[in-house]
């Protein structure tokens, strides 16, 4: 082959890359709409969690103590709690902890759970079987009462929330990158490349790896939806991040003794924060299962 | 395969899981650190009084001795008492599960009641209207915070409504409940004609139902949606449209196909379902097996927490064995794997 036509075929390729990519990107919009409408709920709570400085009218933790309880107002719009701090500041400034607890912790799972697959996968036999029944074994227990127990027992602190979260929620992923491991376990790229003498740990993570990790990474949203979700939990009920901390799950916490009096704005903001963001990760979760899996998409 | 083999099978599958099962609880309260005995004891404890709650409570053995007692004593039905009271774990536990049980058993049936028609109906036209509309229903209901709905639902139907009575548990306090015969008090007032009782009953129990079948039916929804799209393109069907079948049969069909995985998935969701239930008890003040657990886990009470989490645990492997048994009776053909 000459030279020119190799540089004729580089040129081939009418896109540059970054319209490529741009395209793909693109893609999600027209193929699922209401996973774009996720993406778009989900980037509005970055920007409230990274501007939050700018945008909270008053300090989330100070207490107008000659304002406690104060219906919204002007000055507060989405009224104060039962320590005169004021809702609205509170609600925004919970956005950091929402991203703050639930990227760690599925990095965390990804992190644990993606090896122990690739392994578990690969190399099969009595390994592989004990981790599955580990895994069958946690599975019959509720994940939010595990959750709590262990956290509960292990020490209350916001690091360990998002270590048990991580931990508890990496079988997850061990089991989506294992079913693909297999898969390809004996296909020809693989053999080819323990034929030429790749070490295993070269064949799991530069072979195995960019080919087994699409299922694991379409499952993300959905989990950080679950972190957020459990880690919310537990605040609300006491166990891992404590009352005046301007957290969602806490402040519904705060709340709850205020609904059957009538202050309901103390609960209700903080809960519908929640569950916007929760829905946004998963609206968007379920639209990014959709793209990756062409199976779920035609079956539509 | 016969039916007694079909229970040896099962059980002698189950042993090794709850086996497993046992070891997770055990090591559950154990790989924090945490030492209760310094709570128990108090400021003011001598090293000697520390040492005889230590030997008292078994806690100066190795750890795989402490787990092969722990072991035995479930296997003979001991689960301990409790650190915190002295009551024993498993009498606690006995007069709640009803409680509990009552509250699971309507809020899944109708959670699965709403659920599975509405699924199967979106899937019978995929991205029609009702299935768009539901699919996004059924995220938002993935998405609600329990114990928020369930204090969103006292707001508006006990403060500002005052259709419902207050969150005060299963009774109303100036009603004496009906002698107990099966520990559901809604039951219990019918079958002693009790009515007062039965009313209390009933409108204590509307709001927490509610939420546990709002919370529950989200999934059926979304699950019964994707089974019954995947038999709608299966051969039998396409063979049932291909004869001419009119689409009523055709619909039948679909349906008898997608019980089994419907009925299997429904089970699997009800081990999810108590842990969420537990929340709903304790905003309600429900006082069940879920409020006595998340108790017992937020004041440290070690025994207790074992007992609720493997009781749960037993309880989903239990599930599990129903439902598998079920489907062997709908669908012999189905090898139990």
């Amino acid at each position: 082959m000459s030279d020119a036509t190799q540089t004729e075929l580089a040129n081939a390729n009418p896109l540059p890359v970054r319209a490529r990519v741009w395209n793909r990107f693109a893609g999600i919009f027209w193929l699922s709409p209401t996973g774009a409408i996720g993406l778009f709920i989900i980037l509005f709570f970055a920007l409230l969690a990274i501007f939050s400085a700018w945008l909270i009218p008053h300090d989330p933790i100070a207490a107008y103590t000659d304002k406690v309880l104060h219906p919204p107002s002007a000055e507060f719009w989405f009224g104060t709690d039962g320590n005169g701090m004021d809702v609205f500041s509170r609600v925004i400034y919970g956005a950091k902890f929402g991203f703050g607890i639930a990227i760690p912790a599925v990095i965390l799972s990804l992190v644990i759970g993606i090896p122990v697959g690739l392994i578990a996968g690969y190399r099969g036999g009595l390994l592989d079987e004990v981790l599955m029944r580990f895994v069958d074994g946690l599975r019959v227990f509720p994940s939010i009462i595990l959750a709590l127990a262990v956290v509960a027992a292990t020490g209350q602190s916001l690091l360990n929330v998002i270590l048990v979260l991580g931990f508890l929620d990496s079988p997850v992923f061990a089991r989506v990158v294992r079913a693909e491991v297999l898969g390809l376990r004996s296909s020809n790229f693989v053999e080819s490349a323990v034929a030429a003498g790749n070490p295993t740990w070269r064949i799991l993570f530069v072979h195995l790896l960019p080919n087994a990790i699409q299922g694991a990474m379409a499952q993300t949203a959905v989990r950080a939806a679950w972190a957020v979700r459990i880690s919310a939990t537990l605040a609300f009920l006491g166990v891992g991040i404590q009352a005046p901390t301007p957290e969602w799950g806490a402040m519904i916490r705060q709340g709850a003794e205020y609904m059957v009096s009538g202050q309901w704005w103390v609960a209700l903001y903080p809960g519908l924060a929640l569950i916007l963001l929760v829905f946004g990760l998963n609206l968007f979760g379920d639209g990014l299962q959709d793209l990756m899996d062409p199976r779920r998409r035609s079956a539509k | 395969m016969t039916f007694q083999r079909f229970l040896l099978r099962r059980a002698l599958m189950v042993i090794p899981l709850m086996i497993g099962v046992v070891f997770i609880t055990f090591m559950l309260v154990r790989i924090g650190g945490l030492d209760p005995v310094g709570r128990l004891a108090g400021p003011t404890a001598t090293q000697a009084e520390f040492d005889s709650i230590r030997n008292n409570l078994g806690l100066d053995q190795p750890l795989w001795k402490q787990f092969s007692i722990y072991l035995g004593n479930v296997v003979r039905g001991d689960l301990g008492e409790s650190w915190l009271s002295n009551r024993s774990v498993l009498t606690d536990i006995k007069e709640r599960a009803v409680i509990s049980l009552e509250l699971l058993f309507w809020g899944v049936g109708i959670g699965a009641l709403v659920g599975v028609p509405v699924g199967l109906r979106a899937a019978f036209r995929p991205n029609g209207r009702f299935d768009q509309f539901t699919r996004v229903l059924s995220l938002f209901g993935f998405s609600i915070p329990t114990y928020w709905l369930a204090l969103v639902m006292i707001f508006v139907f006990f403060y500002l409504l005052g259709w419902s009575p207050p969150a005060i548990g299963r009774m109303s306090l100036l009603v004496t409940p009906p002698d107990m015969i099966t520990g559901s008090y809604l039951i219990d007032g019918v079958l002693t004609a009790r009515w007062d009782a039965a009313q209390s009953a009933a409108s204590q129990l509307i709001l927490p139902v509610i939420c546990l079948a709002i919370v529950s039916a989200a999934p059926i929804i979304k699950q019964t949606r994707a089974i019954a799209i995947e038999v709608l393109s299966s051969d039998t069907v396409r063979y049932a449209h291909a004869c001419g079948l009119p689409e009523r049969n055709v619909r039948k069909l679909v349906l008898r196909n997608s019980a089994v995985p419907i009925l299997t998935y429904i089970g699997t969701e009800v081990t999810g379902l108590v842990g969420t239930m537990s929340l709903i008890e304790y905003v309600f003040a429900w006082g069940g097996l879920g409020q006595y657990g998340l108790n017992a886990i937020i004041s440290g009470d070690f025994t207790a927490v074992q007992g609720y989490v493997l009781v749960l645990a037993v309880f989903s492997v239990l599930v599990f064995i129903v439902i598998d048994f079920v489907v062997y009776l709908i669908e012999p053909r189905s090898e139990l794997s």
